[in-house]
């Protein structure tokens, strides 16, 4: 099995793609090496684009928090390692701020499909969604690694059921 | 009857229109939860008894009542009906004109998050059955 490299420099990298491009090689080995140059550049460059996204949103929820300047300054810490802590396969949240200065993290993918999370200044996150005619609400513990089963399962319900407007993280 | 000529009850076929002051209280499609979320000081959610017509009156009651110094983005138009189907209420709270206040919302929970929790769900069905008028 391969594994990734964890850290390509400008020049590691350019070899890289020395290698992965070389249509030259002919042995087994050569082969090989070129197979699993093309790897890591794959898994590279997926990885850059998802750690773009998640900075997008990073961003963008900073930018929302500096607009609102009632934004509780914990809660944005802990929203921020939030999305740092979402897999790579749940889509990204819209941001919102709720008024009492927590951060309302939503994924909607209809009118009447909606999972709402507010992060506060503690580790305990209040979401309710609505599905169609199912509807509820809870709280989750989040240690600030990882994001609880049951908020992975209220997200992935929404974004699955045909999500075409969701940004993948 | 009320200064604003208003009757003092609300009816269910009457429209109430919530000024959104923050960007992130709409998308491009939907108005979001956050937007009728309850004042945690005074337990309710401000809102005017006009529909999204006439549309200059409407912006005019925002910029002069609702604003307090920002700008309004737009408004979520919903049905007092609404309101009610969820056991929530909403009565006069005049002056300002026309002025009204989303009332009842759940305050027994001890624990604060599942409060919270309770009031998202409240608020996403406000939401789901609002219409956004964007300015």
């Amino acid at each position: 099995m391969y594994q990734a490299i964890p850290k390509l420099g400008v020049f590691g990298f350019a070899a890289m793609h020395a290698l992965a491009n070389d249509g030259n090689a002919v042995s087994p080995e050569a082969q090989a090496v070129r197979a699993q140059a093309a790897y890591v550049i794959k898994v590279f460059e997926q990885s850059q684009a998802l750690f773009g996204a998640k900075k997008a949103a990073i961003s963008q929820l900073m930018a929302l928090a500096a607009e609102e300047q009632t934004v509780d300054p914990i809660a944005l810490l802990i929203a921020e390692q939030f999305l740092r802590a979402l897999p790579n396969s749940i889509p990204l949240p819209e941001f919102s701020i709720d008024p009492d200065g927590s951060i309302s993290l939503d994924w909607i993918h209809a009118r009447n499909q909606i999972f709402s999370l507010s992060v506060g200044a503690n580790n305990r996150l209040a979401f309710a969604w609505l599905d169609g005619t199912d509807k509820g609400h809870a709280v989750a513990r989040f240690d600030g690694q990882q994001i609880p089963e049951r908020v992975i399962e209220g997200i992935t319900t929404i974004a699955t059921n045909g999500n075409a407007s969701f940004r993948i993280a | 009857m009320l200064p604003s000529g208003l009757p003092e009850i609300v009816a269910d076929e009457e429209n109430l229109a919530r000024f959104l002051t923050s960007r992130g209280h709409f998308n491009s499609r939907v108005v979001k939860p956050a937007a009728f979320m309850p004042d945690i000081e005074d337990r309710e959610t401000s809102v005017f008894r006009h529909g999204s017509e006439p549309r200059d009156a409407l912006w005019a009651i925002g910029d002069e009542h609702a604003a307090h110094g920002r700008t309004i983005h737009g408004a979520a138009i919903i049905k007092a009906q609404s309101v009610r189907s969820i056991r929530l209420d909403v009565f006069p709270d005049e002056p300002p004109p026309k002025h009204s206040a989303i009332r009842n919302w759940p305050w027994t929970h001890d624990d604060p998050d599942l409060r919270k929790a309770e009031h998202k769900e409240l608020a996403i069905s406000l939401a789901n059955d609002a219409q956004l008028l964007k300015r």
